[in-house]
């Protein structure tokens, strides 16, 4: 997150301070802006999927993009990936799963996303962190040489942790709410 | 205070219309996937009327929020359609039940008198075994966690043989004067083929979650994988429903009511008893 961002984000937290809700409760205005910190960083993540899944973005470019996603996640995170025949899950680190996506075979491959994403409610956890989910739909197409294509469509259950942090701006501490990214459900949808 | 507004005013401008937003490049066919109850935590709301049909919540002010009609129209789409178990009298029921006006009845996520079945695999000592885990939501001093009560796993269950199904006559004890014996006959209660079940105080339930644990610890399971989860509700008077996910073609799809029964208040601890050994 840039530092503006924080700042602004910091000025908009101290704005609704003073009402009913203490310092780490979370009222539905400010639910509100978490939710878009939360979706920007869901749309910085899906942006980056793209890229690195896309066959016209050069190595050391994906490369770098795969540093920039690693970003976003907690360290645990984790990707639980299931097909519709292949119901196990199987469980990736994000780097390993944005590598896989990466090495896939096709000459051509497009991911696109469906304009819709559910946000559930913030819960606060016992370490005082909040968690949620968001929920989006992808599109992937893959193509090779051969005519041969692959279509599916995912629904990506991704964790949202918010946390309330502190930084020093003009030598004032101020208050903001951090979002990271945490494990991801990846499920086939029959369509 | 004056700059405070300003700046509220300010950054206002720039937090983005979540909906007017776009990720990428966006595939437009997405009515069913508005349909689909995607989150428990949208089959709550969805259930209660406190959202409309594309996921946004509805403001406490707003007519339609928690509104007894809305609800009987949303609460019939919340169950699924192709299931045979349920009535469509006993539906009917249900629906007019928790959305009458008088006294309606809402989900609570944190309203207890609910829980989860999860369906797992497990290396168990060298071979892949099925094993259920039951799990509720517990409050803590801050927030909540979702804790397992109990395990269903057959290599246990199968090893506790049930004492009722013993009669009278074939019933072993021990003696009330065995004390003065210093329970010398405690080796006939552990001969090899004896049924200590029988040797255990009155009410004597095995806790499988202990013998989980231990064998856990023992390194006799390892984790393989997650198969299916459900959940059981309890929060309606006089009813009970399943919750499951569905992952198929049309608008009927994500968390819906699987199954569904009219039950006393009194009979509950009794079908629970059942989910949790069946």
């Amino acid at each position: 997150m840039s530092k503006l961002k924080i700042l602004l984000f910091a000025v908009f937290c101290f704005a609704f301070a003073a009402n009913t809700f203490s310092q780490n409760e979370i009222s539905p205005e400010r639910k509100r802006a978490i939710d878009s910190l939360a979706l920007e960083k869901i749309r910085d993540l899906s942006k980056y999927i793209s890229i690195v899944g896309s066959k016209e973005t050069p190595f050391s470019e994906a490369n770098r993009v795969i540093e920039r996603t690693l970003e976003l996640f907690a360290d645990d995170a984790q990707i639980g990936v299931s097909s519709l025949y292949q119901p196990e899950i199987k469980y990736y680190g994000v780097r390993s799963y944005l590598e896989h996506l990466m090495a896939l075979n096709y000459d051509k491959i497009t991911i696109s996303w469906y304009n819709i994403q559910y946000i559930s409610d913030l819960e606060l956890q016992p370490d005082g962190r909040y968690v949620g989910v968001i929920t989006i739909y992808q599109r992937f197409e893959g193509e090779s040489s051969d005519g041969l294509s692959y279509k599916d469509t995912t629904k990506k259950d991704i964790t949202v942790y918010v946390e309330r942090k502190q930084t020093q701006i003009g030598g004032k501490l101020i208050g903001f709410w951090d979002v990271m990214l945490g494990d991801v459900r990846v499920t086939e949808t029959v369509k | 205070m004056k700059l405070t507004t300003v700046c509220f005013v300010f950054i206002l401008f720039f937090i983005p219309n979540v909906q007017s937003q776009t990720i990428d490049k966006f595939v437009d066919d997405e009515s069913m996937l508005y349909a689909h109850t995607k989150q428990v935590n949208q089959f709550f709301r969805r259930f209660n009327g406190e959202e409309d049909r594309y996921g946004e919540r509805f403001s406490i002010n707003d007519p339609l929020f928690q509104n007894g009609q809305y609800r009987k129209e949303f609460i019939n789409l919340l169950f699924d359609k192709e299931s045979t178990i349920i009535s469509n009298t006993l539906k009917v029921d249900f629906i007019d039940d928790v959305s009458n006006a008088e006294h309606p009845n809402f989900l609570n996520f944190h309203g207890g008198k609910w829980f989860a079945q999860v369906k797992t695999s497990f290396l168990y000592k060298g071979s892949e075994k099925e094993c259920t885990l039951f799990l509720k939501l517990q409050e803590e001093k801050v927030g909540s966690k979702w804790v397992i009560t109990n395990v269903l796993f057959e290599p246990f269950t199968s090893y506790f043989i049930n004492t009722d199904s013993i009669s009278e006559s074939q019933r072993k004890f021990l003696h009330p004067l065995s004390h003065e014996l210093d329970f010398m006959n405690l080796i006939k209660v552990f001969k090899q083929d004896q049924i200590i079940e029988q040797f255990a105080e009155e009410g004597f339930s095995p806790d499988y979650l202990s013998l989980f644990i231990y064998e856990f610890r023992k390194g006799s399971f390892q984790f393989k994988n997650i198969k299916e989860v459900k959940f059981h509700i309890f929060q309606i008077n006089n009813w009970y429903f399943e919750l499951s996910e569905f992952n198929r073609k049309g608008n009927n799809s994500g968390w819906l009511i699987s199954n569904l029964l009219k039950i006393p208040e009194a009979d509950k601890e009794i079908l629970k008893r059942f989910i949790y050994h069946n």
